[in-house]
């Protein structure tokens, strides 16, 4: 049987494109459930968010991460490459939402345990679809260790 | 009495002759290192006179940044080493090179070296052409797989901007939208997907090189049986009846020939008439390899557009009757003839096409 949150579903949106950022918060809102999204806009954000340093020094351990390849200053793969080896921050779920298409980049993270790669689509109605779906797969469906 | 080579003296008249008439440079020169006897091809092919080869020492003319690795064969020569095959540049009556290749033998008793010397300067020079047409190549190579990937992602993301953003309109603000102004988004959109759709068949036409494989023994039946499961659900909704014959093995990147296939096969289910689906797929023997044919009782083609049809891009129909890009026999013209075989068809409108291709025997294929 599948439980209703109790608690809000914390999601780190990590993308430089601020038309996504926009998309991606859309879709989000017609979820069932609370989401309440944060957003960094490139690599470093995304790592300080996570150790609350810099900027964020009171930021909420995400239950979920959608994280972007391409971006300025230090790209996804990096990103993931940093949070595999952080002990507090290994076991999150970080789900790939990216315009690539490109072989190498989806080899690169499923190797980097990326929980999962998709492609962003073109049609507005997909992206809202996927979106949710990926929310209510990784924070609903899914039994993830308990964070101590 | 004319001399036979039996007798010594005409012995030595016959050499004199074949020295004289040698393409190849031949040469008698001292331990000190000056020529003492040289043919006609010498003068023939740098221009110096036999008086101005012999005056100086012979390393003079060569190139000086080959004068040192002269020095030292001639100081091995003498010290018993045969020269097998030494290659260094002279110089040219006119100030050029040419690349010479040596062949010589020291005689101790005489204290002489006898030495052939070949031009090799038209080799030399297509072989520095080959380099840089090679690197050139992985150049291009190079920039192609940039471009795929840029195609893959940079060029996809505004897109998706300009459509999802659209809808986005479309969607909240259908209630101030008159009915003109939904059809003008719905152009927008449907302009921006196609777009979209143009971008990643050009992906599909250049990843016939970039993900290109090396030709290893194809099971062709094997590949056709796997393209009918995946062509399944459109084999169903269209009846076809898809017939073969025994198909061969065949050198080939069996993942390009299951999209040659796919895609001829795919063409036969959609260009179809009125009548229920035939497709007949053969294999003939020819001389050079393999020729298959992919037959279909569909609409045809009219025999003015059999070159159009392989282009990029290229469609016969309009997109609201037929869709599609126009990408698939582009795509199956680039497998074949990286395979180094020939696609081309017979058909008549009304009367079904049939799409021949071959796959010659063996044509080792360049490498991504």
């Amino acid at each position: 049987m599948i439980m209703t949150h109790s608690r809000t579903v914390e999601i780190l949106l990590v993308d430089d494109n601020i038309g996504d950022v926009v998309l991606t918060k859309e879709a989000l809102k017609g979820a069932d459930f609370t989401n309440r999204v944060s957003i960094a806009r490139d690599g470093f954000e995304a790592l300080d968010f996570l150790r609350r340093t810099g900027k964020f020094p009171h930021a909420p351990r995400p239950d979920l991460i959608l994280l972007d390849i391409n971006m300025p200053r230090k790209n996804g793969c990096e990103v993931l490459e940093e949070i595999r080896r952080d002990e507090a921050l290994k076991l999150i779920p970080v789900v790939i939402l990216t315009s690539s298409e490109a072989e190498d980049d989806i080899r690169r993270a499923y190797e980097l345990r990326a929980n999962c790669y998709v492609t962003k689509p073109a049609d507005l109605d997909e992206m809202v679809k996927i979106v949710q779906a990926i929310d209510f797969f990784w924070t609903t469906i899914a039994k993830l260790p308990r964070h101590r | 009495m004319a001399e036979t080579p039996g007798n010594s003296g005409g012995h030595e008249k016959v050499l004199q002759t074949f020295f004289e008439m040698s393409l190849d440079m031949l040469c008698i020169a001292d331990f000190d290192g000056y020529f003492k006897r040289i043919n006609a091809a010498w003068t023939t092919t740098l221009g110096h006179t036999t008086e101005e080869l012999s005056a100086v020492p012979y390393v003079n003319f060569t190139h000086p940044e080959d004068r040192e690795r002269t020095l030292r064969e001639a100081t091995r020569l003498q010290d018993g080493t045969d020269t097998i095959s030494f290659e260094n540049r002279y110089l040219c009556k006119d100030g050029s090179f040419k690349w010479l290749r040596w062949r010589a033998h020291a005689d101790f008793g005489a204290g002489l070296i006898y030495a052939v010397a070949r031009d090799i300067t038209e080799r030399k020079e297509s072989e520095k052409m080959l380099r840089i047409t090679a690197a050139e190549l992985a150049r291009s190579n190079d920039e192609l797989s940039q471009f795929a990937y840029i195609a893959s992602h940079d060029l996809q993301e505004p897109l998706r901007m300009v459509a999802s953003f659209l809808q986005l309109v479309e969607k909240r603000y259908d209630s101030v939208l008159d009915a003109e102004g939904r059809n003008f988004i719905r152009f927008a959109v449907d302009g921006a997907k196609r777009m979209q759709s143009l971008i990643q068949d050009l992906l599909a036409l250049s990843r016939v090189q970039t993900r290109a494989k090396p030709a290893e023994r194809t099971d062709s039946a094997k590949v056709f049986r796997e393209v009918m499961d995946d062509l399944q659900l459109a084999i169903a909704e269209t009846g076809a009846t898809i017939t073969c014959d025994s198909l061969p093995e065949v050198m080939a990147d069996s993942t390009q020939l299951a999209q040659l296939f796919q895609n001829l096969l795919g063409n036969a289910l959609k260009f179809r008439g009125k009548d229920p689906v035939r497709i007949q797929v053969r294999a003939q023997r020819r001389p050079e390899g393999w020729e298959f044919s992919v037959s279909d009782n569909g609409i045809g083609i009219e025999p003015q557009f059999f070159e159009r049809i392989f282009g990029i891009f290229q469609r016969l129909h309009a997109r609201t009757e037929l869709p599609g890009t126009g990408i698939g026999l582009a795509v199956c013209k680039k497998i074949v003839e990286r395979h180094g075989g020939r696609i081309w068809l017979e058909s008549q409108p009304g009367c079904g096409s049939t799409f021949f291709f071959t796959i010659p025997d063996k044509k080792p294929l360049p490498a991504g």
